[in-house]
């Protein structure tokens, strides 16, 4: 593990980030329930929150729980660009069968 | 931090001119093709989710229980903490603590596995089968695997937990195996963080 693999946290740095996932996936739920009483200006809003916490805390697992952040540069790329070219292709997928609006 | 990609001296060579152990390049190459896996049955059930089957056809949305799979999250969530930790003390050289977080990550996981086969009892229960219509079809098709993947998780660190029980606990070329487990299992967990969101939250 080259590359800058020997800064790992400490067990006390990891309760943290489980704190913080753990307060990302309450707030997510909160937003749940937001969700069901606002109208459909409030749900345009809180979809793309639910997407960004989600977001925050996929990057929280992948670059602290699977030490990404410290491991050598060829493997986030190669992980990084799996992940978007599935995105990507999925995405345009939906968008074609029209079950996504893209633009 | 002890390296544990490094094997003992007289093991052979995993290295590649990358400098990254090939067996660990592997496992990164295998989860980066799981998306795929995942990103279609995601998709599938985004594309199904949506759909008109009729007048009277259930759906999965209409039966999901939030505050359960909520707390089902939370403990696969949890259960990477403990994964982590377990990596962790093991590469402190602490046996004990390892095998301890071992059997805890297994035992969260089981908890989610548990809750899942509960949650599709339920669903059943209330009339929604898995070949009722497609959107059914899709939601069974994407949890389960997911839920497969957690069995195939649990299996391997039950092995790696009764392995650490051994007198001396797990050699540093099994140390490697934690840190290789350790992936797939928080693989599984951003998995589910993606599924939680796209398949439960928004509706």
């Amino acid at each position: 593990m080259a590359g800058g693999a020997h800064h790992h946290p400490q067990p006390r740095q990891y309760v943290s980030i489980a704190i913080v996932l753990a307060v990302l996936t309450a707030a997510e739920v909160g937003l749940f329930y937001l969700e069901a009483g606002v109208d459909a200006i409030g749900q345009s809003l809180t979809v793309p929150a639910l997407l960004i916490l989600s977001a925050i805390k996929f990057y929280l697992v992948v670059a602290m729980f699977m030490h990404l952040r410290f491991e050598k540069r060829l493997l986030s790329r190669f992980f990084t660009s799996g992940a978007i070219l599935a995105g990507a292709l999925y995405l345009i997928t939906l968008a074609a069968l029209g079950a996504v609006v893209l633009f | 931090m002890a390296d544990l990609s490094h094997g003992p001296a007289d093991a052979p060579a995993h290295h590649q001119l990358t400098g990254i152990d090939s067996r660990k390049l592997g496992m990164w190459v295998f989860l980066s093709s799981e998306f795929l896996f995942f990103g279609a049955l995601i998709n599938n059930y985004l594309l199904f989710k949506g759909r008109d089957f009729g007048p009277g056809a259930l759906y999965p949305v209409e039966l999901y229980d939030i505050p359960f799979t909520s707390i089902s999250s939370f403990v696969l969530l949890m259960s990477s903490l403990t994964m982590v930790l377990a990596h962790s003390a093991l590469a402190r050289g602490d046996q004990d603590q390892t095998k301890t977080w071992l059997f805890a990550t297994a035992l969260l996981g089981t908890v989610f596995v548990s809750g899942q086969f509960f949650e599709f009892g339920e669903f059943i229960l209330h009339g929604l089968k898995l070949n009722i219509n497609p959107a059914a079809s899709a939601f069974y098709m994407l949890t389960g695997f997911h839920g497969l993947h957690v069995v195939l998780g649990i299996l391997m660190l039950l092995v790696l937990a009764f392995k650490s029980m051994r007198t001396g606990g797990l050699s540093e070329a099994e140390g490697l195996n934690v840190e290789l487990v350790g992936l797939y299992w928080h693989f599984v967990d951003i998995i589910w963080i993606v599924i939680f969101v796209l398949v439960y939250l928004i509706q």
